[in-house]
């Protein structure tokens, strides 16, 4: 059976490019959690909707007409944060239903929801095309290049953001950057798992990861493992049972998750 | 000696509500500087005001160069109040904290030379034994000495402290301090220190700045010791610091040059 699945071309590209994208949330989540930002990849993925309507109003393609606009949300949270000294969770509220009114007027406007936008609110993971395929992977490669380049001024901006500072490193700057990288990933990940389940792609698999590592570098990648297993297995599943894959995935993640937290307490009751 | 840090007329405050007021000093190579002052004073701003992490009014200027231009931040080792631990678990060894003090290098690889440095300033700071454990696991005092490791990494010329014992056991104190006063006496570094623990630091200390919402004292030891009429001015905190210097473990800190302890031999 795991064969036939496999044999299928838009199975092997909505694989690759879930991966690809998974991997990058992984990585990206990792950071937001440690920033306290997790919950910006739902602020965004509202925002998406109003992409996603202007596309659909337009007849242009969703991921291009969404990347611009969720990048800008992004950068409007950030100024919220930095020059009205916003709280995270409160500047994402904000721009959050502000992107939620707006697409939901377009949508209106527009003539009400229909299909594609339906299939946008809970992924479609198999009617992904070579080039969102190859977008996922520029992305992948964006982020492992910066990872690699900047990996201690990431972690020290995480741990102690004053004594980053005091090093010279320009915190605002890192925290810009991960955010508008966010919105590309974000915007990509909603063919995957849809709207709605974004922000659990980018929490899910690092808080997994975050439970059973010892090491900052053993977190990236067992956070990336943990999300590509739940792709594949949820793809395999939703294939198996006629079920959203968008929700499988989900659901694969949380099982991930519940078993490192299992792991994580027989480890401590073994330590005493 | 050289001047290493210069303050003119830093001012910083929230909306009608100011904090410091026109503060102005210069600080020289190999000083070793316990600012004091009531809580609220405003010492913990002034720390984060010539460290760049908040910003007011007035001029900065740090090995010469105006605050906004300098770029030699390796110079400087800051030790914060709290320790940086949040409620989310971030598995980090102590290695690997103490390794975030070298900034020269932005990316994954450790150079060996940064290797020997991290091992160095664990080796002065005790804290080799721990290097391998995770951050979040070890106590406030061991996670304190680790911060401490991190600050002298980077072999800097000045560091600066904001009451880094609070955590501290009386034995892990006097070693804390034990080793400021080497690497202040030894190896000439400057160091810039909020405390309220005059007593054991006292010994070490060779300027005091009183900070009470404006530079209200500046000067040796001696001079605050020895000075009546200062005493008067800055009311019942200083005498209680003055106090507790010349009490402390039932002798003079400034020994037998203390003619506040020996005026009627």
């Amino acid at each position: 059976m795991m064969s036939e699945f496999l044999s299928y071309g838009f199975v092997q590209k909505g694989l690759v490019a879930g991966s690809l994208v998974a991997a990058s949330c992984a990585l990206l989540g990792v950071f937001l959690i440690l920033k306290r930002l997790s919950l910006i990849g739902d602020g965004m993925s509202h925002v998406c909707l109003t992409g996603v309507a202007l596309a659909l109003l337009t007849s242009a393609n969703p991921v291009y007409v969404s990347i611009p606009v969720v990048m800008v949300s992004s950068l409007g949270i950030m100024k919220l944060m930095q020059k009205i000294r916003l709280n995270g969770d409160a500047a994402i509220g904000i721009v959050s239903a502000a992107g939620l009114s707006v697409g939901l007027v377009i949508t209106a406007l527009a003539g009400g929801f229909n299909t594609d936008l339906l299939s946008f609110l809970f992924g479609s993971i198999l009617t992904v095309s070579w080039i969102e395929a190859a977008l996922c992977g520029i992305l992948l490669a964006v982020i492992l290049v910066l990872l690699r380049c900047f990996y201690r001024d990431l972690t020290s901006a995480c741990f102690d953001e004053p004594f980053a500072k005091t090093r010279g490193i320009s915190v605002q700057t890192v925290q810009t950057v991960l955010v508008i990288i966010t919105s590309v990933a974000v915007v990509l990940a909603f063919k995957v798992v849809g709207i709605f389940l974004i922000s659990a792609l980018l929490i899910i698999p690092p808080i997994s990861a975050l439970l059973v590592s010892r090491t900052f570098k053993q977190v990236l990648w067992k956070s990336v493992l943990f999300s590509v297993v739940s792709v594949w297995a949820g793809v395999f599943v939703s294939f198996l049972l006629d079920i959203p894959s968008g929700a499988a995935i989900i659901l694969i993640n949380l099982l991930v998750l519940v078993s490192c937290f299992s792991w994580m307490k027989l480890g401590n009751t073994h330590d005493r | 000696m050289s001047v290493i840090l210069k303050a003119q007329e830093v001012c910083f405050g929230y909306t009608r509500l100011p904090v410091l007021e026109n503060v102005s000093f210069e600080i020289e190579s190999g000083d070793y500087i316990g600012i004091i002052g009531p809580n609220g004073g405003g010492k913990t701003t002034l720390l984060k005001l010539i460290l760049g992490l908040e910003k007011g009014h007035g001029k900065i200027t740090w090995f010469g160069a105006p605050i906004a231009q300098f770029k030699e931040w390796h110079k400087i080792g800051y030790l914060a109040q709290k320790s940086p631990v949040s409620q989310t678990r971030f598995p980090v060894s102590a290695e690997e904290v103490v390794l975030m003090g070298l900034a020269e290098h932005h990316g994954s690889r450790v150079t060996i030379q940064e290797l020997k440095q991290v091992q160095e300033a664990m080796q002065q700071t005790n804290t080799r034994e721990y290097a391998g454990r995770i951050f979040q696991d070890l106590s406030i005092g061991q996670q304190q000495r680790v911060l401490l490791a991190r600050a002298l990494v980077s072999r800097p010329q000045i560091l600066i402290l904001d009451e880094p014992s609070t955590a501290l056991d009386a034995s892990s104190r006097e070693m804390f301090f034990g080793l400021l006063g080497t690497l202040n006496k030894k190896h000439g570094v400057t160091i810039l220190l909020i405390t309220h623990d005059t007593g054991e630091v006292g010994k070490h200390i060779s300027k005091f700045m009183y900070i009470d919402k404006r530079l209200v004292f500046f000067g040796t030891k001696e001079e605050f010791c020895h000075s009546a009429e200062v005493a008067k001015q800055l009311g019942v905190f200083a005498q209680h610091t003055i106090d507790h210097l010349h009490n402390h473990h039932g002798h003079c800190p400034l020994g037998e040059t203390c003619t506040e302890c020996h005026h009627d031999e």
